[in-house]
């Protein structure tokens, strides 16, 4: 990729460059290697075993966990909840982050200060998050609901009601990952080059023209990644929805990472957990796939 | 070119509204934490009233939050200074790859962060039992270690790719072994990126729930178990767990501030280069 300084330096580099460069690699590759790779083809194992923890069952049983997951009302009821929940929670982060990044941008004075103060959320504990706005939706006395009683309105049960729950949900994981948007989009038009802008400016370009024409564009690789790597985690989100709603009431916010857990260690049924563990992760590969090839054909080189 | 002045008061006003939005749910635990229980549950909330820090007292001393605390700290310490080792010289290793090959690696890795945890926590789970080494540190910082090499691995190797190929080529033909090249010319130009990556890596490790809830046992437990697992058994229930949220908040935020140069200029670098 880089020039060497002449033809004989870079040659002698590249002829030690295939040999023992490689060691570094080893401690690392042999961490991965036992720590996860292994217990990775064990979940797959285990995945063909009717293998349950509390009867102590372990016979194998072939691909009938993964038949028996693909009729289960409630994979797919987990399945479309964990869409829906990581595709609100990173629309609404994506265009939170990107108003509040625009406007730190235009900010000459102060940007830094609230830049930091806005990143606490994403900083702390995601348990603790949950907690936090646990006691602010709270049916009996969290502040949302004693704010709108004294002004009169009858709160809903914020945490109690499927659909405000689910809401609820959306609104925790923005809370704590809208700063992380925020920071990496306002770095990133920072980059923006200056002499762009300019020229937009001088074309007439007002501030939103300036936004969405030049700088979003010149920063749209960025865009896509952090698009794609937040959507990712959503798709996993665990944590929050521990604390906050449990998945409940009744399943509403169960999403597919909540039901492997209750399958696992609650139900005890560690093969049928497997299986579900290997179906989230061909989900997440074909998405990734799908993110991946439309990025490539949009933007050669984004990541 | 700035915008004008009162666009500029009024962008400082709605910001500065938004981050007071944003911040209500950690003054509102910090001033349950410091209520009495008749004020906390008082509607409408209480805004006078007489601080007390007995709640906090409490919670770490009496109900023995401090021995979570030392857990955490042991686990957290320990996985980033095995990850941060190995991972530097990974990253290192892979700047010296063929682009081909290190490309691959970094792709596999990539994959590896997209890993859906609990797919690897059941097995975590089985083998530990199998092995002992559930409730112990060790099988917690192996998890984690693995869990953030990626990570790990990733943010080194953008620091290590601003450094000129010339440098390195320079020493290995004034004789350099690898090793040397790695020690004495790669690592004092990339100790900066060295301290952000600790940071994340600390960070990372001090937060992680899943492992930490299926790995960990009455001795290892950390700190966001012990709080989500913590019962409303007590009276003061809400008092006594906003006290220990606002807790393990503390050295969060602390170690925000004191690293906030490194910490900005970090992670932008990171993500913008990623």
């Amino acid at each position: 990729m880089r020039k060497g300084i002449g033809w004989s330096v870079e040659r002698r580099a590249s002829v030690s460059r295939t040999e023992r460069w490689w060691l570094f690699l080893t401690p690392s590759a042999v961490v991965l290697g036992l720590v996860m790779l292994y217990p990775l083809s064990y979940a797959v194992y285990l995945s063909l075993f009717d293998d349950d923890l509390g009867t102590g069952s372990h016979a194998f049983i072939g691909w009938a966990n993964y038949a028996s997951l693909l009729t289960d009302q409630r994979f797919w009821t987990s399945l479309l909840q964990t869409a829906l929940i990581a595709v609100s929670a990173v629309g609404l982060e994506f265009c939170l982050g990107l108003m509040v990044a625009y406007g730190l941008y235009l900010l000459s004075f102060g940007a830094r200060t609230l830049n930091l103060l806005l990143f606490l959320p994403h900083i702390i504990t995601p348990v603790v998050a949950g907690l936090f706005l646990r006691w602010i939706f709270m049916g009996q006395w969290g502040l949302l609901s004693s704010v709108l009683i004294g002004l009169g309105i009858f709160p809903p049960d914020w945490l109690g009601t499927p659909g405000w729950a689910r809401v609820t949900v959306v609104l925790a994981d923005s809370w704590q990952f809208t700063p992380f948007i925020i920071l990496v989009l306002y770095a990133g038009l920072n980059t923006v080059d200056q002499s762009q802008i300019e020229a937009g400016r001088i074309d007439g370009a007002g501030g939103w023209a300036l936004l969405f024409r030049i700088m979003v564009p010149a920063i749209k690789p960025l865009i896509l990644f952090v698009l794609a790597i937040r959507l990712m985690d959503a798709f996993r989100m665990f944590d929050i929805i521990y604390v906050l709603t449990a998945g409940g009431p009744g399943t509403a916010t169960e999403t597919l990472t909540m039901y492997d857990y209750a399958l696992a260690f609650h139900l005890l049924q560690i093969g049928k957990a497997s299986a579900l563990g290997v179906l989230i992760l061909a989900i997440l590969a074909l998405l990734t796939g799908i993110m991946i090839a439309v990025v490539y054909r949009r933007e050669r080189g984004a990541f | 070119m700035p915008p004008s002045r009162p666009l500029q008061l009024a962008l400082l006003a709605g910001l500065s509204l938004f981050t007071a939005a944003t911040l209500t749910p950690v003054v509102w635990a910090l001033l349950t934490s410091i209520k009495l229980p008749v004020d906390a549950f008082a509607v409408p909330p209480k805004l006078v009233f007489s601080p007390t820090f007995a709640f906090h007292y409490q919670v770490w001393v009496e109900k023995e939050f401090w021995r979570f605390l030392l857990n955490s700290i042991v686990i957290s310490v320990s996985t980033v200074c095995l990850s941060v080792s190995i991972g530097t010289m990974a990253a290192f290793g892979l700047t010296r790859l063929r682009s081909r090959a290190s490309r691959g690696v970094l792709f596999g890795l990539l994959a590896m962060r997209m890993f859906p945890h609990i797919l690897l926590a059941i097995p975590f789970f089985v083998l530990a039992n199998r092995l002992g080494l559930r409730n112990t540190y060790t099988g917690m910082v192996l998890a984690l270690t693995a869990i953030n090499q990626p990570f790990t691995i990733w943010l080194m190797r953008s620091f290590f790719h601003d450094v000129p190929e010339e440098l390195y080529d320079a020493a290995v033909i004034d004789g350099c072994s690898p090793w040397q090249v790695f020690m004495r010319v790669a690592l004092p130009i990339v100790r900066p990126g060295l301290w952000v990556t600790a940071l994340f890596g600390l960070l990372l490790a001090y937060n992680e729930f899943l492992f930490a809830l299926v790995l960990t046992g009455p001795d290892t437990k950390t700190l966001p178990v012990a709080i989500a697992e913590y019962g409303a058994e007590d009276i003061n229930y809400w008092s006594l767990s906003a006290a220990a949220a606002i807790g393990i908040m503390l050295p969060i935020v602390a170690f925000m501030t004191v690293m906030q140069r490194h910490l900005v200029r970090g992670l932008s670098f990171g993500a913008v280069k990623g």
